[in-house]
């Protein structure tokens, strides 16, 4: 007899993971649109959206242990749940730091100090990155999640420019030193964020393989 | 299928093994290595043939008349099928508990000194052998002063464990057991799966179970049949977490079965 009620529930939790990392994709676009255009109101629409995420890991923490407890899954099922759980995780801290970013907006005294073109750059990346991470999970697309964890690098290298940039711009200018040290943080949140989608992608491999992969 | 190669060292090397009754193939080509002071399950839907295989052991099947064999079996490196082979020595090296608790309907002292005075063992050696076997066996401290009385009135769990205390009493060196907990509760359940795990220091185990949990908690090899051949046989930890064969999934997973 095949257990009708327990795929529907791994299904289910699947496509809670998903949507989850829908939200996300907005939460981040939000923030990152908010703090470019300094948007208040956009900002703080994007905070409250933090707890429709926090909702999900609960629904989806709910759903694994309820699973692991009452259907004792093995093999490619227990990698899914093990799978999810660490994802739902991630995704949770990307949209904590997404918020961060949206919190940022406020403390951004008159104007940017400098062209944010590659701190979008950062943005864009990390949220291909997640969109592409969430499509691996999706359909357990193995090399996609390989492919996208690699994007990671050019995060990684727009992140120390600018820092470089920033630091460099503080030592100069010492009435820049508020609103670059905002900047120091918001990349910092990006890189983070980029990171985080990596462990998606490791925790996709993992579903789809077995194998435990160190992928940054 | 292949020989399949295991590191350890292998105390039952099984070699295209094919088993008929007749008509019937319900071993097709079965080899298997089976790791010494290891744990080893077999596990697969209703006849599949992991209770005939396990038969196939000790020989149990030549029981059977309509059942016909092929291939080999070594254990100590001598295939037992060879008809030089003393059967009745080879049950006693090689144990076997089934799924019912079957006691002699004797004392539970006598249950297990039967075997041991059969093989003709010293009477003054007997009391040592029963005593360590009811220790051996975690049965020890709940019968020992009541020797005297029927196993029969043992619980269903404690008339298990004294026939794994009767299995030890003639020394084996492997002990097959054919889904040893099915007729049990949880907590009996919980004190023969301890005790096989505590039993594999000094015995080579071979399991039968339909519970999966059981195979995935006290096993340290799984092997999976379907339709009388072993479909995947590995690691235990590799087979619950990460099986190679779709089929292997699918059964451990509830997908069919």
């Amino acid at each position: 007899m095949v257990r009708e009620k327990y795929i529907q529930e791994l299904s289910l939790l699947k496509n809670n993971i998903i949507q989850m990392g829908e939200l996300s994709q907005k939460i981040l676009q939000d923030s990152m649109d908010a703090f470019v255009e300094l948007d208040l109101e956009l900002a703080n629409e994007t905070i409250k959206m933090d707890d429709l995420i926090d909702d999900k890991e609960m629904a989806v923490e709910i759903s694994t242990s309820r699973l692991l407890a009452l259907q004792q899954p093995m093999a490619g099922d227990l990698r899914l749940i093990m799978a999810c759980i660490r994802i739902a995780i991630d995704l949770e801290r990307m949209s904590d730091l997404a918020v961060d970013i949206a919190e940022l907006t406020e403390k951004i005294d008159g104007g940017h100090i400098k062209p944010l073109d590659n701190m979008d750059r950062m943005a864009e990346i990390g949220g291909d990155m997640l969109k592409n991470s969430i499509k691996a999970f999706e359909t357990a697309d193995v090399e996609l999640a390989k492919s996208t964890a690699q994007e990671d690098e050019k995060v990684d290298k727009l992140f120390y420019e600018l820092w470089m940039e920033l630091m460099d711009m503080m030592a100069k200018d010492p009435s820049t030193i508020s609103n670059a040290s905002h900047l120091l943080f918001l990349i910092r949140y990006l890189e983070r964020i980029a990171d985080h989608a990596s462990n998606i992608c490791e925790s996709v491999i993992y579903m789809a393989t077995g194998e435990r992969l160190e992928l940054n | 299928m292949e020989n399949i190669k295991n590191e350890n060292e292998v105390e039952i090397q099984v070699k295209d093994l094919d088993l008929w009754y007749g008509e019937n193939h319900a071993l097709k080509e079965v080899s298997i290595g089976i790791s010494k002071n290891g744990v080893t399950a077999f596990i697969g839907p209703s006849g599949c043939g992991k209770s005939t295989f396990l038969r196939c052991l000790n020989r149990m099947n030549d029981l059977i008349k309509s059942c016909r064999i092929e291939g080999q079996i070594f254990e100590r490196s001598k295939n037992i099928y060879e008809n030089d082979v003393d059967v009745v020595e080879l049950r006693k090296r090689v144990g076997m508990v089934f799924q019912k608790p079957n006691p002699f309907p004797m004392s539970i002292y006598d249950n297990i000194a039967y075997g041991p005075r059969i093989h003709g063992v010293d009477k003054k050696e007997i009391d040592g052998i029963v005593k360590q076997a009811l220790h051996s066996s975690a049965l020890w401290d709940e019968v020992s002063d009541r020797l005297d009385s029927s196993a029969l009135d043992l619980s269903g769990g404690q008339q298990q464990r004294l026939c794994i205390a009767r299995t030890l009493a003639v020394k084996p060196d492997i002990i097959l057991f054919d889904e040893p907990c099915s007729a049990l509760d949880p907590i009996s359940t919980n004190k023969i799966e301890e005790l096989i795990m505590d039993l594999k220091k000094d015995y080579t185990i071979v399991i039968v179970t339909h519970n999966m949990q059981q195979a995935a908690r006290i096993s340290d090899y799984t092997a999976f049949f379907l339709n009388g051949e072993i479909i995947e046989f590995g690691e235990t930890k590799q087979i619950f977490e990460n099986p190679q064969e779709k089929g292997t999934e699918d059964y451990i997973t509830g997908r069919f079965g």
